[in-house]
Parts: structure tokens; C-alpha cells; sequence
């Protein structure tokens, strides 16, 4: 399906139903921002949770996905003859069966792919699928199914797809469109101004994805109506997917994903793997389970795009920005993808010359799909290790360098005024916390061992734009249900939208009853993704508790008989705020028992007016870099994030140290290597050569420090989105490091001790 | 070929089951009973007629079953027993998702052939529990919030439950060392150390 | 998920021997890598034959003359809690102790260790590379960051294992049952260079066991260490590694030593010149170094693993001082 992942600015705000009621912000409170254990941790360390991995249905039958072995090739020969008659099979699906012709992956004018297509782009590319008794049996088909290819001329380099005569990916070739040019000012003129200008070219890797939950689905059909458990980011995107692709009316369509585990971008799309689970389901009249192997996991859901960004940036001796210009070039696979990565460069930092060109070409490999802060970490790595080359330049210190440059208003919004910034206090106190003054000064060497520490700033891009609806319900005891359709991803959704509940009724969390993510059940709510999921839902959910609260003092006014004002709701009680003194449990208000529940309604408010809700973050690390062997150490780490009101001390606490571990692998030790001089396949796509961090990669010692900077326009819970913004500055604080201890800057990511050595021997020789 | 509609989707969404309550209505498991033959899918006999009979003690309670060699014994614990506690995340022995505890050491299910299981102990997730309350080092997990999107959260309690058992005392660099083998994407390891930590204090 | 086959669990060697007779059969010890082998398809199996019955074939035993034979279904993590390991040969348990992870080394054998296939990823991929009977060596022409430096001869694989440098520098012999014989020979001739066969790399036929790995006694002024670098922190093979063993006399002089280097050839791979050359030299940063060029000589980096010469240099000295 079209990868509709919005563009950063100029969304229109959230529609809202009249009238729109400004909820006061909060003060001091009593629950929120609180360390509380999550309320369905229960569920996932017992083993109960029941996630689409798991959903076992009576007569179920698990399909599995034959798929391109090649980079580039045309299906030949396809005989699914011996397949069929092979044990346990019930239903083989190829382009050939009826209603295979499903349009997929769509460019300017219009689809450019289908379900199966016979020529395949990219290495795992689906060509058939088998439904059988069970999975072995599945793959044992699908491995019987006669299967031939043309291998055609492929390209894996992006550099490569533009050379003259290089094999086309796509018809009209393997640009994607025009470059994409924004500008402001006029860079010449900024580079004449300054007083030092800077080059360089920057590399990052592929990052792909792998949640540690497999994709997949289960689809059951009842009649007409379908029935699907996806892992999934965002129920009701694969609900409006599927029911398009399969034309349904969405009331047909059920999309269930209330434990999931983990996307970070790749799952906020319909798969083709869920389209045809539809199929087989309907096929053999049977509910299908699908669920892509690990392997596939490297190959065909999405990944963060590989960027060659050349950044040049003037910059006065007094540290005033005067141009900054970006080129980039990157590759979002196959088939149309983002690749773009300069927001960073056009908004962070004050400049009023800046000019970006950035270019997406196709090769043969998996189309990206958006990963956390999409082109956020790239730009970053580049930006933030040019700050630094900057400060050094001039003899800035480097903290002091960036702190000169932070604007108070987006440049890329008219100049739009942002509703609060505490990047500045982000480096301040990140700086002091981290004892930076001290470990800037101090010797480097240690023997073999070089230690340096370093710094990186960033922001998050994207306020959200689509709409959000929660219902609190009131039983009759006073415990209550909270209905919300946000996917919990692992960022404590659930818990944190309960203690909103909390805070406004008083009712505690084990009484608090919550569901989500199911397209029949619950309401609607964006996909969780975008470091938007507590800023689109947790202002909702407020609302909804608050209008309970105004119905429940309402009625309890008119049975206690005294005025709504002298009323409040605490401790799961009404009180009397004057003599004479009342307390009524809610389990002893007769209304309540006559009226049975209480509905609170709530949506998300439009955006703040002429402002803009952004988080910001700066990110500290030391290392200490082995100058025989390479190796390169992470000693410690802080982070300290402005994302506004603490939610939930404990979970936000793992989200930043998850972002952090994420950045960790984008900077030491993540990358898709693809065999580009001979089969143009992915030689590591498993676990053990594709690397991503371990226990042992992450140091002991880490910070959390948030910076609250108390926003009360932002929305009513004065929260900011966390998720993205954990890993955008990592890997360039590392990098930072990296050069402080051996004056050896790292431009290509991930600093491996191979490169290191590389880089280290060079040094040696220019010595 | 005329077929039943055996399951009702009703309000009640099997997802957002406890597994207890799902196996009750899909008839699956075998808690506390001898089980001839698979629940859902049949092993199929192959050239010599018969398959391997294997007897395997899983959280306490003996199963006796049929099983294709090939059959590893996480697929055998999730699909023949109904116990998807335990995860798969890779079914290469790469990331320990899988991870159980067999004769109290901790191995990855996806790994071990069912037939290799015969005569073992093996604990799960679920076998750490204490009825329906949640043992010391399930606590713990809680407490110190060592997850977030929990899908590897299985195969490091059990994996945390192994090294406890070994080393009750482990130090920081022990707990990390004793975790190596357990991915986590979300990046939860800072708590899932705390989490062990804790937990040894538990378990006392 | 891995296609079908048949499973024995014989009661005696004699029966596996005669199972492993048949076409068709893998043996399975811990059966780490074999799964893995059939899940990538580097191989099929018709049969599994499970040794996991034969009890002979575990457990670490001291002879009175203080030599030690060690079973070969002895697991990794076994071997690197021993105490008799852990004070005298000091390199296998840390090489034991560095492979895989705890899970892995909980069901991973010594001799799984040793007889376990490489990592290249041509190989372990759906590439029907020149190890595997087809026509191309891959790495040649292709990404080779994690192949040979040294010994490599039409393929260019590196060995993976870390426990077999360890012993090789620790003088270990292995013995090996057949369906008519059991044998002992020194661990360094267990391995097969691609120079002889690139289809194999150990001398086993497939109806052979490795059934026991023997150490000699150690000399009281034994020191022994395994030095390993890889790409991350945990569970990760070696982009390079050094076993080393010196006797050293009390006056600081290196009597004897051999110097194993893992993760830069097909084999483990044996340092002579550099063994001599220590003979008799104290360990100093000097000695260290020249110990360090004696081990590059003669490199030959491909296009993508040049790193891997000042990364031996690197990690031999570290590891030599490291025993000062």
C-alpha cells in the first residue's frame, strides 16, 4: 500500500467537535508523573499475553510465503503441481488465483507492483503462498513449489543507480522524481559572510528495524466479515487498508492488535502477508495464520534508508550560523520510499541561509518504510559532528556554540513560535549532571586506551495531526474502564492514558479496566508512532475523565443535595468541600446504582493556536576507544530530553534508554550489507550478522534527566512526544566522543573496530 | 467439504484473553493431563511407521506424546501444548526469546528438538508462576519495569530465574553477563538489570 | 522450520558409529550448529543421530599424572566453570567462556565446538558457494570484512572456533573413534586447510566421533590466555583472537610458547616464528612487539578485511603483556 507517512510540516490541526473545553493544566500531581509499574505488566511477565504470535484458533492453518531469492528477476516458471499434493496442504495462492491482482506499492501515477508480481525488484520479493496444517507442512510445500527465474542485471549501491547505464529498477529509471530543493535566503551570500566554512560528507548505514516480534497476522472470516489479529502499530490504518484493498465496508473489517511486540516504524502498514492470509482464509474457509520468518524480517518490512549527506556550514567567529547547505542521497529500496533527512539542518539551529537538495534513488532491495525519526539520526550524525567541527574551528566551546544558535520559533513554519523550548536547559543541566567541564579537560590517554566524552542536540520534527477519541466509563463501584484505540508498543500507552484516569477521578489503577487497539471495541486513535501516541490520546483521555467527573458531581449534587461547587470527587469518594463534612462512597450513591454507568466522551484539541508543540534533546557520551584492538567502549551516557510533563517516571525512563540502545546500534554496530559486486542478496540478514545491541553494548552506567519546561499550551496534559526523540541525537554524541579521545572523526556510520582500526592506522601514518 | 464454525468471535477478542481463559475455549492443553497425540496438528508417520514417543516434564506435569523428530521443543510447547508463553523470535538460536530452562539451565527451545527433551524437566514462563501470582523474579520485572513491549520479557525472566539459581548474588557485571543472551529491540536492558538485581533480593 | 527426517538415539558408540555408517546421517551432540545448518539449508539430513545418550562422552576427569581428558559432549559452560580448567588452562576456559552465549554455552559440546562449520555468510547463505560443491567462492569477489588473512586457498573461510585455539595452544591431542579403530591425534592436525580438501574442515569421516579432547599435565610455570575482539559486546564470533601458552621461568624469561591466532584463517592458525622468537625473551612491550609483526608476516588482506593485520598486532600484544 502506499506509504502515506506525512510530511513533517504544514498538516492541518486535528478537527475537534464543538464546543472545544479548555481543561485547566495541571499543577502538582498526584499520580501522573509518578514511577508506576505498568498495568498489564502482569500480563507480558507471567506469559499470558496473548499476541498475534501466539492466537491459536480452533482449525487454524498457518501459511507460509515462497519469496524472490534473487535482487533482480522475472518469474519464469511457477508449477505448484507437487506442492499442492504434498501433506497437510489446503490452499496454494499464486498471481494466478482469482482476485490475486492486488495493486501494491504506488508511485506518482498510480500502482506500480501487485501482490505477486512477476518481476521482482528486491530480494524477498512474494511470489506464492502456502496454507497448510501446520507450519512445517507449510514450508515444506513451500519449498516443493517448481520454481524458475530470468535473474536480471541489478543494482545495490545508490551511488551506482545513478551512473549512466546502470540497470533500471524502475521504468523511467532510477531517480525518484526531481530532487527535492527547499531554500531560504541565500546560502552564497551566507558563506561570504562567514568567517570559517566547513565541508564534509557524511555515510550511514541501512538500519532495519527487527521488533522482536515477528510480522504477521491471523485472519478469520465469519461469512462476509473478517477478522483480523495483526501486529500492528495502528489498527484502524490496516483496518481502512484492508477493507480498501479488499472492498469492504470498514464495518466488515475487525482489526485486533492489544499486545504487539514492537515496531519502531515497520508496522504501520498493511503487509502484503496480511492481504493474503485474507485470501487463504477465504480459500480454505479456515481463520490462516501468517508469520514471516526472521529472516524475511531483514528483507521485505522496511528499513531506515542509507544516506550520503555532503553538509557545508558557515559560521561567524562570534558563533552566529550564517548558511548551511545539504545535499543528500538516498535509497528508500525498490519501490517509492522517503528517504529525506534535512529537517534537522533546516530547522534546529537559527540560520537564515540554508538550502537543501535531496535525492531518492530505486535499487534492488527492500522498499524503507519510516523507522524511528525517519532521516532524524542521519541528519544528526552529519549536523551535530559538524557543529562540533565548528566549535573547534572558532575555539567555541561546543555546548556554547549550539546554545548561541537555538531559535525560539520553527523557521520552517513562518516562523512559527514554539510553545516552549528547553533545548538550552537540556545542555545546561545535561552537561552539569554529566560532570562535562571536567571530563572535557581531562587527559585523554590512559595507556592504549583514549577517553573522550562528546555531546549531540536534536529535536523531533512532527506534532501529529490526526484526530484521537477515548470513552472513561464509571461503573457502578466506582472502578472504571477506559476505552482507547491506541496499539501499546512497549512505551506504556496503557498505562500511562490509566494514570490520566487516575488523576482525574481518583480512581486507582488496579481498578481501572483498560482496552485498546481493537477496530470493533475501541475508539479511534492514530497509529502509536511518530513520538505522538501520549500527546494525541493522553489530552483525549483526560477530557473523557473529566466529563465523567462533571456528570458524576452533577448527580451526586442532586442526590446529596448541595451545589455542584462544594463537591469533589477524591479518593473514590464524594466529599463535601464545607459543613457539614460528607464523604459518600461511590459504591453507596444510589444514582449511580439507577443509572449504571457514566460515559465520558473526549477528543484531541486542535493544536495550540499560531504556536507549535515540539520536543527537544541533547545527548551525552563517553568512550573509551582502544587504540590496539579497535574496540570502541561506551562508558556512560545521559540523556536529558525536554518532552514536557513527565507521564510516567518509570516508563519514560525505559523509553529514553531504549532510544539510547537503539542509537547505540545505528552508531557501533547495525548495517545491511548487501553483495553488491556479485547476487546484489543481503549477506547478513539474521541476528548474528546483522548486529544489533546486547546487554553487553550498553553501559551500566546511564542517566535520564528530563527537563520539564511546565508548557501549558502545548495540550492539556503538557506532555511531548519521547520516542523518536531518544535515539535522534545518540549515534552523534558518540561520534563526538569518538573524536575528543583520538582526534579521529568518524564519518561513516557504524563506528565498527574495524573501521576504527582503519582509521587509527591512517592516523598512525599520517603522523 | 461441509465445515463447522467451531469458534464464536464474539465481544470477547481471544487476543485480549488471558491464555487461561483462551485455552478453555479451544479445547487445547494438556494442564495436568496425560496427553496421547497432538491437539492441533497431526504428526504425520513417516517411513517406519511410527514416531518417537517422548516423555517430557514440563512445569511439573508430565506429557507423553508422539512428536516428529524435526518438531523443536518450543513448537511443541506453543502449538501441541498451548503454552505461547515462551516466544519465538528467530528459531536460529540467536536472540532468546525462546528461552527456557531445562534440568534448571537455561537453553533456547528453538534449538533443542523435541526428542532431545525426552526425559527432561523443562520450566517455562508460565512454570515461574505461583498459581495465578507472579513469582519473585516476575515481580521484580514488574517493579523495576523491566520491559516495554514484553515479547522478549518471557526469556528473560526464565533466563534471569536460571542465572539466579546458579549465582543468588550475582554482581552488576554478573547480571549483565548471565543476560547476554537475550535480545532486546526495545532496548530495555538498563531495567532488566535493575529488574535481576532486584530480584535476587527477592528470592530470598 | 526444517525439513523432515528420521532421529536414532543410540545406547552405544558402536550403534552410533554404525548409524553414522548409513548416508544420509548428521550426528547431533548439542545440536546448535547442526540446526542451524539444516535451517539454512548448508546441508540435509536425511537421519539425526543423537550421541547425547552416551554418557562416556561427558565430564572432565584428572589422571594421576595430573593430564586431563575432558568428554567431548562436555558443554562450553561446563568447561568454562571448571576449576581444574579454570586454574590451569587458564586459555580454554576463557575461550570457552567468550563463544556464543550463556544459553548456547549451556547446550553447545567441546567437540561441537571444534567440529562446527564456518560462519561465512556465503556459506551459511543461499549461495551454492565452492564449500558446498559449487563452482564460486564468493568471498573473493565479494563482501569479505570477515574472511581470511592468512592460509586461504580458493575459499577463505576463518575458523570459529575459539576453544580450538585455546587447546592447540595448550598442546591438546584428540582421540578419535571409527568402525574399526580409535586414534589420537595432536588437535592441529584435526584440521583440514582448503589448500587439501575445501569441502571439509577436519579429518573426521563421517562414520568418526571425536570422542575426547586430552590435555598434558600442565607445567607449573604455565600461563595460558584467549584474547578475543569482536564486532559487539556478547555473542559474536572473533574478528580476531590470540591463544597464547608460555611456560616462564622465575627469573621472567619465556622458556616456551605457542602463539594461536583464531578468526584469521581456515584453520586455527599456529604462529611458529613467532614462538620462537619469544623462546627465551622476557615479556616486555619490545617482545610484544616484535612478537606482534612475527604474526602479520605474510598476510595477505583481501579488499574488505585489511584491519585485521594491525588488529592481530593489536590484540597479541595486548594479550602478551596481558600474561606479564
Amino acid at each position: 500500500m502506499r506509504n502515506d507517512y506525512p510530511n513533517y510540516v504544514g498538516q492541518d490541526a486535528p478537527a475537534t467537535k464543538r464546543p472545544i473545553t479548555k481543561l485547566p493544566p495541571w499543577g502538582e500531581t498526584s499520580v501522573v508523573g509518578k514511577r508506576l509499574a505498568r498495568v498489564d505488566a502482569y500480563d507480558r511477565v507471567s506469559g499470558s499475553a496473548v499476541y498475534t504470535s501466539d492466537v491459536i484458533l480452533p482449525d487454524m492453518l498457518y501459511a507460509a510465503i515462497l519469496r524472490c531469492p534473487h535482487a533482480h528477476a522475472k518469474l519464469k516458471r511457477l508449477n505448484i503441481t507437487k506442492a499442492k499434493s504434498m501433506p497437510g496442504v489446503r490452499a496454494i495462492m499464486t498471481d494466478a488465483s482469482p482476485g490475486a491482482n492486488i495493486p501494491w506499492f504506488f508511485g506518482e501515477k498510480g500502482a506500480l507492483s501487485r501482490l505477486f508480481d512477476p518481476h521482482c525488484r528486491y530480494e524477498g520479493d512474494e511470489v506464492a503462498a502456502v496454507a497448510a496444517e501446520s507450519p512445517y507442512e507449510a514450508w515444506d510445500a513451500a519449498r516443493a513449489i517448481d520454481v524458475e527465474y530470468d535473474i536480471l542485471p541489478f543494482v545495490s549501491d545508490a551511488e551506482e543507480a545513478l551512473e549512466q547505464g546502470a540497470p533500471a529498477v524502475q521504468e523511467g529509471g532510477n531517480r525518484e522524481g526531481e530532487p527535492y530543493v527547499r531554500e531560504r535566503g541565500d546560502v552564497a551570500k551566507g558563506f561570504a559572510e562567514a568567517d570559517a566554512v566547513l565541508e564534509e560528507t557524511y555515510r550511514t548505514s541501512c538500519q532495519i528495524h527487527t521488533p522482536m516480534e515477528l510480522h504477521g497476522s491471523v485472519a478469520q472470516w465469519d461469512g462476509g466479515r473478517l477478522t483480523v489479529w495483526d501486529s500492528t502499530q495502528g489498527v484502524f490504518d490496516i483496518q481502512r487498508s484492508l477493507a480498501q484493498t479488499l472492498n469492504l465496508p470498514l464495518s466488515s473489517v475487525r482489526v485486533i492488535s492489544r499486545y504487539m511486540g514492537g515496531g519502531f516504524g515497520s508496522k504501520l502498514e498493511l503487509g502484503k502477508y496480511t492481504v493474503i492470509a485474507a485470501f487463504l482464509a477465504k480459500m480454505t474457509a479456515q481463520p490462516v495464520k501468517i508469520m514471516l520468518t526472521r529472516e524475511n524480517s531483514f528483507l521485505c518490512v522496511g528499513n531506515r534508508p542509507p544516506n550520503t549527506i555532503k553538509l557545508k556550514a558557515g559560521v561567524k567567529n562570534d558563533g552566529t550560523l550564517t548558511a548551511l547547505h545539504l545535499i543528500s542521497l538516498g535509497t528508500g529500496g525498490a519501490y517509492p520510499a522517503d528517504s529525506s533527512v534535512s529537517y534537522l539542518v533546516r530547522d534546529l539551529y537559527l540560520c537564515p541561509n540554508v538550502r537543501t537538495e535531496e535525492t531518492n534513488v530505486f535499487i534492488n532491495a527492500g522498499t524503507a518504510r519510516p523507522m524511528r525519526a525517519p532521516g532524524f539520526p542521519q541528519c544528526a550524525w552529519a549536523l551535530e559532528q559538524m557543529m562540533d567541527a565548528l566549535a573547534e574551528k572558532i575555539r567555541m566551546e561546543p555546548i556554547e556554540l549550539r546554545i548561541k544558535n537555538i531559535p525560539s520559533y520553527s523557521q520552517v513554519r513562518n516562523n512559527r513560535p514554539y510553545t516552549s523550548i528547553g533545548l538550552k536547559d537540556c545542555l545546561v543541566e545535561g552537561a552539569k549532571t554529566f560532570g562535562w567541564k571536567r571530563a572535557r579537560e581531562q587527559p585523554r590517554q590512559d595507556g592504549t586506551i583514549r577517553r573522550g566524552v562528546g555531546v549531540a542536540a536534536a529535536m523531533w520534527g512532527w506534532e501529529g495531526e490526526p484526530v484521537s477519541t477515548a470513552i472513561v466509563k464509571l461503573f457502578p463501584d466506582g472502578s472504571a474502564n477506559l476505552n482507547i484505540g491506541a496499539s501499546d508498543i512497549g512505551t506504556g500507552t496503557k498505562t500511562v492514558m490509566a494514570m490520566v484516569v487516575a488523576e482525574e477521578l481518583g480512581v486507582p489503577l488496579e481498578k481501572i479496566q483498560v482496552e485498546n487497539a481493537d477496530t470493533a471495541t475501541t475508539q479511534y486513535a492514530p497509529a502509536s508512532g511518530g513520538s505522538q501516541t501520549v500527546v494525541a490520546n493522553a489530552p483525549a483521555v483526560r477530557k473523557a475523565a473529566v466529563e465523567v467527573r462533571t456528570q458524576l458531581l452533577e448527580l451526586a449534587s442532586d442526590e446529596l443535595k448541595r451545589p455542584v461547587a462544594e463537591l469533589t470527587l477524591k479518593d473514590g469518594m464524594i466529599q463535601t468541600l464545607s459543613e457539614p463534612i460528607r464523604k459518600v462512597p461511590l459504591s453507596e450513591l444510589k444514582i449511580l446504582g439507577r443509572v449504571q454507568t457514566i460515559v465520558g466522551v473526549g477528543h484531541r484539541d486542535p493544536h495550540p493556536e499560531g504556536k507549535i508543540a515540539l520536543p527537544f534533546v541533547a545527548h551525552f557520551a563517553e568512550v573509551e576507544v582502544n587504540t590496539k584492538t579497535g574496540e570502541v567502549r561506551i562508558a556512560r551516557f545521559l540523556a536529558a530530553h525536554d518532552s514536557g510533563r513527565v507521564m510516567n517516571r518509570l516508563t519514560y525512563e525505559n523509553q529514553v534508554f531504549g532510544g539510547v540502545t537503539m542509537g547505540i546500534g545505528f552508531a557501533a554496530t547495525e548495517g545491511r550489507i548487501l553483495d553488491g559486486q556479485q547476487t546484489g542478496k543481503m549477506v547478513n540478514a539474521n541476528w548474528h550478522d546483522y548486529k544489533i545491541p546486547t546487554a553487553m553494548d550498553v553501559p551500566l552506567d546511564e542517566t535520564c534527566l528530563p527537563i520539564d519546561p511546565h508548557d501549558t499550551e502545548c495540550n492539556n496534559t503538557g506532555s511531548k512526544g519521547l520516542g523518536e526523540p531518544a535515539t535522534i541525537p545518540t549515534a552523534a554524541a558518540i561520534a563526538n566522543a569518538v573524536y575528543h579521545a583520538t582526534g579521529i572523526r568518524v564519518t561513516h556510520a557504524p563506528i565498527s573496530p574495524m573501521q576504527m582500526l582503519a582509521l587509527l592506522a591512517e592516523q598512525g601514518e599520517r603522523r | 467439504m461441509e465445515k463447522e464454525k467451531k469458534n464464536e468471535v464474539t465481544s470477547e477478542s481471544p487476543a485480549g484473553m488471558s491464555r487461561r481463559e483462551f485455552l478453555g475455549t479451544v479445547g487445547a492443553g494438556a494442564i495436568g493431563a496425560t496427553m496421547i497425540g497432538p491437539a492441533t496438528a497431526t504428526a504425520r508417520e513417516d517411513s517406519s511407521g511410527e514416531l518417537p514417543l517422548v516423555s517430557i516434564t514440563v512445569n511439573g506435569w508430565v506429557h507423553r506424546m508422539r512428536v516428529e523428530p524435526r518438531w523443536t521443543l518450543l513448537y511443541v510447547l506453543r502449538d501441541q501444548l498451548g503454552l505461547t508463553g515462551t516466544k519465538p523470535g528467530c528459531e536460529r538460536g540467536e536472540c532468546g526469546a525462546c528461552t527456557v530452562l531445562i534440568d534448571g539451565e537455561p537453553r533456547y527451545s528453538c534449538l533443542t528438538l523435541a526428542v532431545e527433551a525426552d526425559g527432561r524437566r523443562v520450566t517455562t514462563v508460565e512454570g515461574l508462576m505461583d498459581g495465578e501470582q507472579l513469582g519473585p523474579v516476575q515481580q521484580a520485572f514488574v517493579g523495576e519495569d523491566g520491559l516495554q513491549c514484553g515479547y522478549c520479557t518471557s526469556g528473560q525472566v526464565v533466563a534471569a530465574e536460571g542465572l539466579l539459581r546458579r549465582n543468588p548474588n550475582p554482581t552488576m557485571e554478573e547480571i549483565r553477563m548471565g543476560m547476554s543472551g537475550n535480545l532486546c529491540r526495545c532496548g530495555a536492558y538498563d531495567h532488566i538489570f535493575k529488574s535481576v538485581h532486584r530480584a535476587a533480593k527477592l528470592r530470598k | 522450520m526444517i525439513p523432515k527426517f528420521d532421529y536414532e538415539r543410540p545406547a552405544s558408540m558402536r550403534q552410533a558409529i554404525k548409524q553414522l555408517t548409513l548416508p544420509g546421517t548428521r550426528l547431533h551432540a548439542g545440536g546448535t550448529d547442526l540446526l542451524g545448518c539444516l535451517r539454512d539449508g548448508v546441508f540435509g539430513a536425511e537421519k539425526v543421530v543423537s550421541i547425547g545418550g552416551l554418557s562416556e562422552l561427558r565430564g572432565i576427569k584428572r589422571a594421576s599424572d595430573g593430564s586431563v581428558t575432558i568428554g567431548a559432549l562436555t558443554t562450553l559452560a561446563q568447561l568454562a566453570a571448571d576449576p581444574i580448567i579454570l586454574r590451569h588452562y587458564t586459555a580454554l576456559a576463557q575461550g570457552a567462556l567468550s563463544a556464543a552465549s550463556p544459553q548456547l554455552r549451556n547446550q553447545g559440546t567441546l567437540g561441537g565446538n571444534l567440529c562446527q562449520r564456518p560462519r561465512c555468510w556465503y556459506f551459511r547463505g543461499d549461495f551454492h558457494c565452492l564449500r558446498k560443491g559449487g563452482g564460486v567462492c564468493y568471498a573473493v569477489g565479494g563482501q569479505n570484512q570477515y574472511h581470511c588473512i592468512f592460509g586461504g586457498d580458493a575459499c577463505y573461510i576463518v575458523h570459529p572456533s575459539d576453544t580450538a585455539p585455546a587447546l592447540i595452544a595448550l598442546g591438546a591431542r584428540v582421540r578419535i573413534e571409527g568402525p574399526s579403530n580409535s586414534k589420537t591425534i595432536p588437535l592441529e592436525s584435526f584440521f583440514v586447510p582448503p589448500s587439501k580438501d575445501v569441502t571439509r574442515e577436519h579429518v573426521l569421516a563421517p562414520n568418526e566421533i571425536l570422542t575426547e579432547v586430552l590435555l598434558p599435565a600442565p607445567a607449573p610455570n604455565q600461563r595460558s590466555s584467549y584474547r578475543k575482539v569482536r564486532a559487539r559486546g556478547a555473542w559474536d564470533f572473533a574478528l580476531a583472537g590470540v591463544a597464547l601458552c608460555m611456560h616462564v621461568r622465575d627469573t621472567g624469561e619465556i622458556e616456551r610458547a605457542r602463539v594461536v591466532l583464531s578468526g584469521v584463517a581456515p584453520t586455527p592458525w599456529r604462529v611458529p616464528d613467532a614462538e620462537t622468537a619469544l623462546a627465551g625473551k622476557l615479556i616486555s612491550e619490545e617482545t610484544a612487539k616484535l612478537t606482534a609483526e612475527l604474526c602479520v608476516k605474510g598476510a595477505q588482506p583481501m579488499e574488505y578485511n585489511g584491519y585485521k593485520v594491525n588488529l592481530v598486532r593489536g590484540v597479541v600484544e595486548e594479550a602478551l603483556l596481558g600474561l606479564r
